[in-house]
């Protein structure tokens, strides 16, 4: 941790991160205790149900700032592989799970869930990639 | 066309993107005329819904053979950032339209659209990078 943040790119992205992702709770509880008590709809439900969808689109660029920002080929490399890895992982759940859903009629999956799984399979990848870089 | 046949890496890509792509949708239609014609249950069911998602994993194979293949930096760069704009367009996609779905109502998102979006996406991020960079 000591050695990330010296790296002032992942400092930002540390940070822009964190912001994100507050913002995204924030977002999610109060949209839904909107929906709760006031019930809105129309254009009005529209524009506040994508709100907390902003947040994430926020966690997205932030990545991507991350990119473009750091100047060491190694870390931008790793976590490149990391999104890709993310990326093989979740077209492959998704994929899966719609065919289930279509064949066998499992419960839908909110495609909200689609960036959780996500990370989940970057988390996965993390050991694999530390043990090749180690 | 000719500049991609040239190079081995991109041509072993293309026959094998293309045959996993063929070996989709024959899996696809064999799985679908076996489930609605003789009604399996059980296991054999959920063998056969999750059948067409075996060449998907072929096609996140095939894209990770060209990548550790591809000698040009700059083609390998390309795909991977490509392939990266897709990755940000389609979870951004699946998290707008979650949210729409759980509180605006929208039409249900199939999770199986989220492979055939992401390479759609991925074209047109290829055709503005290749635009970019000409």
């Amino acid at each position: 941790m000591g050695c990330m943040t010296k790296n002032p790119a992942v400092r930002r992205f540390i940070f822009r991160t964190l912001a994100a992702s507050s913002a995204y709770i924030v977002l999610t509880i109060s949209i839904a205790l909107t929906f709760y008590k006031f019930r809105p709809h129309g254009p009005l439900a529209t524009v506040l149900a994508v709100l907390p969808a902003v947040a994430i689109l926020g966690n997205i660029i932030a990545i991507g700032l991350y990119l473009i920002e750091d100047k060491d080929e190694v870390q931008r490399s790793v976590m490149v592989e990391l999104l890709l890895w993310g990326l093989g992982g979740v077209l492959v759940f998704t994929s899966a799970w719609g065919l289930l859903e279509t064949f066998t009629h499992i419960r839908h999956f909110n495609p909200t869930y689609t960036y959780t799984v996500f990370w989940i399979f970057v988390g996965i990848g993390v050991p694999f990639l530390q043990r090749k870089y180690r | 066309m000719n500049c991609m046949q040239q190079n081995p890496a991109t041509r072993r890509y293309l026959i094998r993107f293309v045959s996993t792509i063929a070996a989709y949708a024959v899996a696809l239609l064999f799985a679908e005329w076996c489930i609605h014609r003789l009604h399996p249950t059980g296991a054999l069911l959920y063998g056969l819904a999750t059948l067409p998602a075996v060449p998907i994993i072929g096609v996140i194979v095939v894209v990770g053979l060209y990548l550790a293949e591809e000698k040009d930096e700059f083609q390998r760069n390309l795909l991977i950032q490509s392939m990266l704009w897709g990755l940000g367009a389609i979870l951004s996609l699946t998290s707008v339209w979650g949210f729409l779905q759980l509180y605006a109502h929208v039409h249900p998102f199939q999770p199986y659209m989220t492979f055939p979006l992401f390479w759609c996406f991925q074209g047109i991020a290829t055709a503005a990078l290749r635009w970019r960079y000409r």
